[in-house]
């Protein structure tokens, strides 16, 4: 694995990287065991932000979540909206919530081979997920959501821990940070129940790592899945449906989708998302085989082209795509990657 | 009404023109009733006008043949007549086509509708479903999810933010902004409040099935009494 490792960074530092580019390693997104007796944090009611500069930027941030359609084509460049992945406003455990998420950060990545301030790694969400353009450091948007997310975490652990109050308001360049640093001001009765690492691992982060399928998982069997259990509501051609001009129902590839750069192309991240969260509301389970199978499917189709590429498939393959996904390879006599959709493509009608 | 009888009457008379009006009479809805219909949809059309664009007949020769019968119940514009019948303009052609096949499948349960269903078939469910779905509905103003964030009112909540903790999404995220819906997704904004809370009801008693891994039912039985006349009243108010 080390070597592995190493040989990528081999690679990328060939490429001659500059310091400013977020390159991405896809670097499986964090997932810790599910535990049934896990107790998630519970973050308070929105009804409870507090008035003022700070709740303001604690509602915007959460309206930027749950309608990210309103940074279309100046930070987002697809269809998609951040809620998509992060069920319940980016609130619900095991849907990579953003309380888990703030706390983890900031963060050595393997993606970028650097120590990531949470403001950088949301910045690596719009260049690959929303298929945009990462907003500018300390920007209005970064705060916003940096603040939603504080808001989440220290919400959620006060409550943990029966304190009462509002949240203590950190200034913008703290909330840019993330709490995975030791002058991040934590109550003491928190910080004498849970040590950093803990902090950095709450139950429930990122989606569940899911067991090896029984079966190496088929795009075939995928299909069939697909066509059961996910065209009504993503359309048998992947397409979403829209709706009042925004996709209610998300596009799941195409030129309105994450690009070949965001983690969810990953099949292994697909496969733990769609077990957790799939379908919506949870009307049925499916099972460890059908989920590999259709997230093979789903990422075997054509998408928005790695932001990282260069001119060469190839290359970009070897530098950023050594693991379970399909850029660059050819699953059904196409070679994915060569007919990429152009990143920030204008809106659909 | 024994069932068996109602389908080989049915389907003895599909297919012909004069189908409409006898099925009409022989299931209660009298003719004067059907007129009674037309002449107060385009009474209530012309109120900005002075003169009438269509007289009634006139109205009545733009329906198809086999659009005929579902007037007395929806209106000539597919507005929906109160208890009588829910609006269908603003439902897509598919998700029309798709719940005459579950009436006529017993999908859905109902006993007109599931009479007034087998009247329609072949080609005809295409025809009818497109006549109703070209109708237009009055602009509303659009609700986004995260307009509003805090939010007091039972109905509205659910629509926006779900509740999560019993595994309930918004009804907006596959309704669509103010639940305006489209595809299979019918539209909920403006529906008659007595159609609407029978369809939670009966999406609860298993009494109307056919979606995709019953999504719908299954979120519906997680409704309490108060939330299901909630959400009626928020979403009837949209229009």
């Amino acid at each position: 694995m080390k070597l592995y490792y190493f040989s990528v960074a081999g690679v990328l530092l060939s490429m001659g990287l500059s310091a400013t580019e977020l390159p991405d390693r896809q670097a499986q997104l964090p997932s810790v065991p599910k535990d049934a007796n896990a107790q998630y944090l519970t973050p308070s009611a929105l009804s409870t932000i507090p008035k003022g500069e700070f709740g303001d930027k604690v509602t915007k941030g959460y309206q930027l979540f749950v309608n990210s359609q309103q940074m279309r084509n100046q930070y987002v460049g697809n269809e998609l909206n951040c809620v998509n992945c992060h069920m319940n406003a980016g609130n619900k455990a095991n849907a990579s919530p953003l309380w888990a998420a703030y706390m983890a950060y900031p963060a050595y990545r393997k993606k970028n081979d650097k120590v990531n301030s949470y403001q950088e790694r949301i910045q690596g969400c719009f260049t690959y997920s929303m298929n945009g353009k990462a907003p500018e450091s300390g920007s209005d948007v970064l705060v916003a959501l940096s603040a939603y997310s504080y808001w989440l975490a220290m919400s959620g652990l006060m409550n943990q821990f029966n304190l009462t109050g509002d949240v203590p308001v950190l200034s913008d360049a703290e909330l840019l940070k993330g709490g995975n640093r030791p002058e991040f001001p934590l109550p003491e009765v928190i910080s004498a129940k849970l040590d950093q690492k803990a902090l950095t691992m709450l139950p429930g982060r990122g989606f569940p790592k899911l067991d090896k399928p029984e079966k190496p998982y088929s795009i075939e069997r995928g299909n069939s899945i697909y066509l059961a259990h996910c065209q009504a509501c993503h359309g048998q051609d992947g397409q979403g449906v829209k709706m009042a001009k925004v996709s209610a129902l998300p596009p799941l590839w195409g030129p309105q989708s994450y690009n070949w750069g965001a983690g969810m192309h990953r099949v292994n991240t697909a496969a733990n998302f769609i077990y957790e969260n799939m379908p919506l509301g949870k009307s049925i389970q499916l099972s460890v085989q059908d989920a590999w199978d259709v997230a093979a499917y789903i990422n075997a189709q054509e998408r928005p082209q790695d932001p990282r590429f260069k001119g060469k498939i190839e290359q970009t393959k070897a530098g950023f795509h050594q693991h379970d996904g399909y850029y660059g390879k050819k699953p059904q006599n196409v070679l994915l990657g060569e007919k990429a959709y152009p990143n920030f493509p204008e809106a659909s009608q | 009404m024994n069932k068996n009888l109602w389908f080989s009457k049915v389907h003895s008379w599909r297919s012909t023109n004069k189908v409409t009006s006898q099925w009409a009479q022989s299931a209660n809805f009298s003719v004067s009733r059907l007129w009674t219909a037309l002449i107060g949809s385009t009474l209530s059309l012309s109120v900005s006008a002075s003169i009438p664009e269509a007289s009634p007949k006139e109205l009545l020769e733009t329906v198809p043949a086999a659009a005929q019968v579902c007037l007395s119940c929806h209106g000539v514009n597919g507005e929906g007549l109160g208890v009588a019948g829910p609006r269908l303009a603003g439902l897509s052609s598919e998700y029309m086509a798709q719940q005459l096949s579950h009436f006529q499948s017993g999908k859905r349960q109902n006993s007109t509708m599931m009479a007034m269903a087998m009247t329609v078939q072949g080609d005809t469910i295409k025809l009818v479903s497109d006549f109703f779905a070209a109708k237009p509905v009055a602009a509303i103003s659009l609700q986004y999810r995260g307009d509003k964030v805090v939010i007091s009112d039972i109905g509205e909540k659910l629509a926006f933010q779900g509740d999560w903790e019993r595994e309930i999404p918004a009804c907006t995220s596959c309704h669509g902004p103010s639940g305006i819906g489209a595809g299979q997704f019918p539209r909920l904004a403006g529906q008659e409040p007595s159609y609407f809370k029978n369809q939670l009801l009966a999406w609860q008693k298993g009494t109307r099935t056919g979606d995709v891994d019953n999504m719908m039912g299954n979120i519906a039985k997680k409704l309490t009494a108060a939330e299901i006349d909630a959400l009626t009243q928020y979403f009837s108010a949209q229009k």
